[in-house]
């Protein structure tokens, strides 16, 4: 008995320092401390992280994470290393919580459900879901998936949506975007439900893009942003502040370009309203 | 909470996000299919384990060959890359019209039933091969001389005594397929875990979401034990070293 309890105290008291020590700390505290900048970002999500044919981890989210990279560097006035982790829809909040990334930036929604447990940066691309199906199908848009079978990924937006609006579509649901769109190249499933313009990137880096088309109107709004742990203002501030730099002296556009430009292998030009809608988050210096 | 508070942890436990919202009825569903992917895999696994077992020791070449082929070649394979094989893997090399029929009938359930028997046919049969060479040579010569084939002698004397030794590594083997079931997660079955984790995506209470799992799984699994527990004490072989340390008269 007088072990157990020995045991116990101690397990106490080593708890207890180091509850003290992580309750304290902030996002650029700990970046300071351990010199390192982990950012979870998607590996089969062309274009905004992926592994691309040079077996390099790249992408549109991957870019504008190394711009925050740079803001956080400036911040600190020291040099901290920049690296990678791969996160799902399914982990990155985990992930987050953890402690295990400081930052998720790869193409996840700001929502109000997810604002309780996450804090998001500045939107900075916008999108809406739909369907990407195999050349010949019947398959136009929402109204035409009742009772065929629609592949989707845990933990993603438009699995929700596709639930809370009670359409009678058999959802198979999958942990990742690389098994459910193989699914669909096999024809397991009708079709694949995504934000659009990842559903693009899919079928520009298919090998005969000839062979897919998205279909159907937008039926949820998607507004990407960065996420972050809650209530740390200072890191906050620090990835809005690059993000609003780089819309501000054309960078952002420039990576835009990179990525979705007409030369790119996702052309996908920026609408007049997006670039208001980014040009107007930037709040004056 | 309090405790939460004197820890230091800044996490807010909600309980109730294990029964509100419908959240309740998707963790019985989850618990369900489990069940039945448990069930109908444990039941193939033990057909196959009990064939694959006897083959490798009959006195007759080829079908020893042939069960020790079945064996090495589906245990040697994690069960996950099984699974991916029986679901984006087989499917593609059947005809186009078994296909079609096959996507309209639940093909990750039964891609994962599949897979998970193959592979714990060829572990249980390890198990019940075990069980066939403890008992003595003599018991089988004794069964032919009286007259059996060595198939009746296999089903009729050989096969009931060593079901009835292998129960602990069997139990053990039936609680690792209750768990591997999980995995078919990753080829879209709705499983238990899924269902935890689908808790978990909608409401960001993973701990909340993973203990209601981690729970259910640990009751299963205990419950089954102790059901195995009965099942040994129910038909052990007297006269064997049972338990140690008790008189027996």
């Amino acid at each position: 008995m007088r072990r157990v309890l020995s045991v116990v105290a101690v397990a106490g008291i080593i708890l207890g320092l180091a509850a003290t020590s992580w309750a304290a700390e902030g996002t650029l505290e700990k970046i300071g401390r351990t010199g390192v900048f982990t950012v979870g970002t998607r590996t089969a999500s062309p274009p905004f992280g992926y592994i691309n044919k040079q077996n390099e981890w790249v992408g549109f989210s991957v870019d504008l994470a190394r711009l925050v990279h740079k803001g956080i560097e400036k911040k600190l006035g020291k040099a901290i290393k920049f690296e990678l982790k791969e996160s799902t829809p399914a982990t990155r909040i985990p992930l987050l919580s953890s402690g295990a990334v400081d930052l998720i930036a790869g193409t996840m929604t700001d929502t109000r459900p997810r604002r309780d447990s996450v804090d998001f940066s500045l939107t900075f691309f916008v999108t809406g879901a739909q369907f990407l199906v195999k050349e010949g199908s019947p398959i136009r848009g929402i109204q035409d998936i009742t009772g065929k079978r629609v592949a989707s990924q845990q933990g993603s937006t438009n699995e929700r949506a596709l639930r809370e609006r009670g359409v009678q579509a058999q959802l198979v649901v999958f942990p990742d975007q690389a098994a459910a769109f193989t699914a669909l190249v096999q024809g397991r499933v009708d079709t694949y439900t995504n934000d659009g313009i990842q559903l693009w990137g899919l079928k520009y880096k298919a090998p005969n893009p000839n062979e897919w088309k998205v279909v159907g109107d937008f039926y949820t709004y998607e507004p990407y942003g960065m996420a972050m742990r809650k209530n740390d203002s200072d890191f906050r501030a620090v990835v809005n502040n690059a993000l609003m730099e780089a819309i501000e002296d054309g960078e952002y556009f420039k990576i835009y370009e990179k990525w979705f430009g007409p030369k790119s292998d996702t052309p996908y030009p920026l609408t007049d309203s997006s670039k208001s809608f980014l040009m107007m988050q930037v709040v004056p210096k | 909470m309090p405790l939460a508070g004197f820890l230091g942890m800044q996490y807010d436990f909600q309980w109730s996000v294990l029964w509100t919202g419908g959240h309740g009825e998707w963790l019985i569903q989850g618990i369900w299919t489990t069940i039945q992917l448990s069930v109908l895999g444990w039941i193939l696994a033990g057909l196959l384990g009990i064939l694959a077992g006897a083959l490798r020791t009959v006195p007759f070449a080829p079908l020893r060959a042939l069960a020790v082929f079945y064996v090495e070649f589906f245990r040697n394979v994690p069960l996950l890359v099984w699974l991916f094989f029986w679901y984006f893997g087989v499917p593609q090399m059947l005809p186009r019209a078994a296909q079609d029929w096959l996507n309209n009938h639940g093909p990750e359930f039964w891609s994962a039933v599949v897979g998970l028997s193959v592979y714990h046919g060829a572990r249980m049969s390890e198990v019940i091969r075990a069980g066939i060479q403890s008992i003595p040579k003599t018991l089988l010569e004794a069964s032919v001389a009286t007259g059996l084939s060595v198939a009746q002698a296999y089903r009729l004397i050989i096969l009931p005594i060593a079901l009835r030794l292998i129960v602990p590594p069997a139990t053990n083997e039936s609680l690792n397929l209750l768990k591997n079931s999980s995995l078919a997660l990753t080829i879209g079955v709705a499983e238990l875990t899924f269902m935890s984790r689908q808790i978990e995506t909608y409401t960001a209470k993973a701990f909340e979401a993973l203990t209601a799992g981690t729970l259910i799984y640990l009751a299963m699994c205990v419950g089954i034990s102790a059901i195995m527990g009965q099942v040994e004490r129910h038909f052990r072989i007297p006269g064997l070293i049972v338990r140690a340390g008790r008189a027996e008269h």
